[in-house]
């Protein structure tokens, strides 16, 4: 499972390979709590499905994302 | 609406004229490069200043029209009729598009599919002729070398990115592209991943990933129906990015960016029309306002539109730094209500501009620097847009100009009476002569003003001759005469209605198709002469057409059935005037009704028409061999020429133009036939109407003189003698229509001022004799 809480259960971490299924959990996880951060410093590599539910949501994110083509050419339209 | 945008529509409309006029030739005249090669210069320009006013959607259809005319002019492609058609479809588009803006200053809101619609029709058929054309053959040139401006989405997406551009280009000047990429709503079943395809893309520059439509909330949002729209800008070339997206060709859009295209389109038109030539050429003008302006009252309005403009145009040309420069400079100048900041700014963006020209071009150089800021200039004093509300307050003064120099002529006449042939009285004569001579002369130039050739009308006929002989499948050649030829706007104005039903009815019942003409014995392709000329103070335009003719026993035949004219006069017309019957309400020779013409409704509508503006229409014959309709006009409507006559003890006005001759009768040349008085002039037998009579006056006392004075008179082919008691006078007045309470009187054309402040009305003869 690449899309999981923290120990503490307040932010959203996206670690390793995010494929299509997580858009999934994470939308879930996202309705769930509401201004959640998600944590995508860890990802390494990032499905377009699992954006989109992050384009949709807008939640905060801490970053640098772990995928380093992400973090160069997506995060700017996430600012 | 502001000064820019007025001329634009007059600009735009006038490439529209001149790409039809060509495309025509092309068409009936076969290629040649240089016609190809203006059509494409129109089509170019017309682009170039959609991009200016900002019209992104024209600016689309454009590109895609020139993008074909482009491979034709290059050899790659030929100019088949299909083409040809698309082609006028895409002028006419964008001619609807630009009578939109003129209404409500943009285009509506079903522009842009509009758009894309008609551009995807204009690159099938390039792609369609690309994939038959021999192997070898650069596809690439469809594109990205024939660009100028950009598709709508590639400017926003330039303009929204160009940070991020200018950032990680640093010296890319080469060939930039950009990418629109929508993925298909259920592609993530297919197991696509769309970032995935965008990794692959080299040298990107630039991507921006927004939401199709509107996100829901989160609760509605369906994660694996795709709602993304991913846009880039990448230093590849056009093929490379096809072939990434080579498996969702109909997801994604590809655009060379203008950048380096730009270059290429200052090299193809040596500065004539080129895009920074055009930016330039705005800001120059900007300029210009502005320094008229500087003292103005609404300077405010005129400092908007001015940094508006140029801010446009700046941004049309890819500078929006110094647009931005502009607007700063514009909204500083609005607080200081004064030009000095824009002005200045203006002069910065203008020399920034000069800069950015290739050094290697001497003449592109010489051609942006003063020398360009000096055209506005030159044009201005060529030629003067004038509101035409303007002109017709000065006619209207030039008129009462003219009745208050016939008050002087009365003046000159009584002192003359009174004191007899004393010099004072002479030295006033002379004056008035002067007065005279000048009124006149003033009156004739102001109306100059307002003369227009005919070929303003004459010009739309070419492409409505080719469509509809297609439609009807006849050949038929449209030569036009005389477009020189100028009369008053009003009546140019007012030509094209009826010109266009004896255009249509000369295509549809006279021309004959093409097996008639040849069994015959005539040439398969038929000719339409459209011809104007001046005849003394008249115009005439004439429509003649070598088809069938008309054949006067079906008009007697028609003109019966219709109850058109009581059988015995029928009987008594000769031939010539039977065919004048077809100008009657209600006629119709065609055998059946169809949807170009002849719905009865044409010819009578013509003369209608014809005389409401002082004319006349009639019609020429020979069964067999053509017919020709003659329209006379005035050359201007704003001076009418009356007889002022005197009648029961009445003075009346008739319009000259009714009226074909004076005619003194003895007793013995009348005649008394049936319940009427007639008389025989020229073998024709003419009745004779009193005017008292019909004006329900007492008839005078019986002329002493035994003769009788009669205005013999031509209305509607009829010819009738006026009887009245005197001749006054001939005047040239301005006829006011009847107000107020008289405005529904009928038989009365209008009313006009005597010299001794008296009011005569002017009859209106065709309703007075009818």
């Amino acid at each position: 499972m690449s899309v999981q809480r923290d120990d503490g259960g307040t932010t959203i971490l996206l670690v390793g390979k995010c494929p299509v299924e997580d858009a999934e959990p994470l939308l879930q996880l996202l309705q769930a709590t509401p201004g959640a951060p998600v944590d995508w410093t860890q990802c390494g590599h990032l499905h377009t499905a699992v954006l989109q539910v992050i384009l949709a949501g807008r939640p905060a994110l801490v970053g640098p994302c772990g995928d380093p083509w992400v973090e160069q050419w997506v995060a700017a339209n996430l600012l | 609406m502001n000064a820019l945008h007025e001329q634009f529509i007059a600009e735009a409309r006038e490439l529209i004229h001149q790409a039809t006029d060509d495309l025509i030739a092309v068409e009936r005249e076969g290629f040649a490069p240089e016609r190809i090669d203006r059509v494409f210069r129109a089509f170019h320009t017309l682009k170039g200043s959609a991009g200016v006013v900002d019209l992104p959607a024209m600016g689309v259809t454009l590109h895609a029209a020139e993008d074909l005319l482009a491979a034709i002019h290059a050899g790659k492609l030929e100019a088949t009729p299909a083409i040809i058609d698309q082609a006028f479809a895409c002028l006419d588009q964008v001619a609807r598009w630009v009578n939109d803006f003129e209404v409500g200053a943009s285009l509506p809101p079903h522009a842009g599919e509009e758009a894309r619609a008609m551009a995807g029709a204009l690159r099938h058929l390039l792609s369609r002729t690309e994939t038959e054309a021999p192997a070898g053959s650069d596809r690439e040139v469809s594109a990205p070398a024939t660009a100028g401006a950009p598709p709508a989405w590639v400017s926003r997406l330039l303009e929204s990115q160009r940070r991020q551009i200018t950032g990680h280009a640093g010296d890319a000047r080469g060939d930039l592209v950009a990418f629109s990429y929508e993925p298909d709503r259920g592609c993530f079943f297919n197991g696509d991943d769309p970032l995935q395809l965008i990794r692959q893309v080299p040298g990107l520059l630039a991507l921006q990933v927004e939401a199709r439509e509107p996100w829901p909330a989160l609760a509605e949002l369906d994660p694996f129906a795709c709602n993304l729209r991913l846009q880039g800008i990448a230093t590849g070339r056009h093929a490379e990015l096809a072939n990434i997206f080579r498996l969702v060709p109909d997801q994604v859009r590809i655009a060379a960016v203008p950048l380096a295209a730009m270059r290429l389109d200052q090299e193809r038109d040596a500065g004539e029309s080129d895009t920074a030539g055009l930016v330039r050429a705005v800001l120059a003008e900007q300029r210009q306002v502005l320094l008229v302006a500087d003292q103005d009252e609404d300077i405010s309005g005129r400092l908007g539109a001015a940094a508006r403009a140029a801010g446009n145009a700046l941004r049309y040309g890819l500078r929006p730094d110094l647009a931005q420069d502009i607007e700063r400079a514009g909204a500083a100048a609005l607080s200081a209500r004064s030009a000095a900041a824009l002005l200045s700014a203006l002069e910065q963006a203008l020399a920034a501009l000069v800069g950015d020209a290739p050094a290697g071009d001497p003449a592109l150089g010489a051609a942006s620097g003063p020398a360009r800021a000096q055209e506005p200039e030159r044009a201005a004093s060529r030629a003067l847009r004038v509101d035409e509300v303007k002109i017709d307050a000065l006619v209207n003064l030039a008129g009462e100009l003219i009745v208050a120099k016939n008050g002087i002529a009365h003046l000159a006449k009584r002192l003359q009476d009174e004191v007899g042939d004393h010099d004072l009285a002479r030295a006033v004569r002379r004056e008035h002569d002067t007065i005279e001579r000048l009124a006149g002369e003033m009156h004739a130039a102001i109306l100059q003003l307002r003369m227009v050739p005919v070929a303003q009308v004459f010009r739309s006929f070419p492409r409505l001759v080719r469509d509809m002989s297609q439609r009807l499948e006849k050949k038929v050649r449209l030569v036009t005469h005389g477009e020189t030829t100028e009369s008053d706007k009003a009546v140019v104005d007012r030509l094209f209605e009826p010109l266009l039903h004896l255009v249509r009815n000369a295509l549809d019942h006279g021309i004959e198709s093409p097996e008639q003409r040849r069994s015959a014995g005539k040439d398969e392709g038929a000719t339409i002469t459209m011809q104007a000329s001046r005849v003394g103070d008249r115009l005439v335009v004439e429509v003649v057409d070598d088809g069938r003719g008309i054949d006067p026993a079906i008009v007697r035949r028609r003109a019966r059935e219709r109850g058109i004219i009581a059988d015995d006069d029928l009987a008594a017309l000769p031939d010539e005037q039977v065919i004048d019957l077809i100008f009657s309400a209600g006629f119709s020779t065609a055998a059946e009704v169809s949807d170009i013409s002849g719905r009865g409704v044409g010819m009578d509508v013509v003369r209608a028409t014809v005389e409401r503006i002082g004319g006349r229409a009639s019609v020429m014959s020979r069964f067999g061999a053509g017919t020709t309709v003659r329209l006379d006009l005035p050359m201007n409507i704003a001076l009418s020429r009356i007889m002022v006559v005197e009648a029961g003890g009445q003075m009346f006005g008739i319009p000259m133009d009714a009226v074909t001759e004076t005619v003194r009768l003895g007793r013995d040349r009348i005649s008394r036939i049936k319940n009427n008085d007639g008389f025989v002039l020229r073998d024709r037998v003419v009745p004779i109407c009193s005017l008292a009579e019909l004006m329900k006056l007492p008839a005078g006392p019986t002329p002493a003189a035994d003769t009788r004075l009669v205005l013999v008179t031509e209305i509607s082919g009829k010819v009738t003698a006026l009887e009245i008691d005197a001749i006054q006078d001939r005047l040239e007045v301005v006829l006011k229509p009847l107000q107020g309470l008289l405005a529904n009187a009928r038989g009365y054309a209008g009313t006009t001022l005597l010299g001794d402040g008296r009011v005569l009305l002017v009859l209106d003869l065709k309703e007075v004799l009818q």
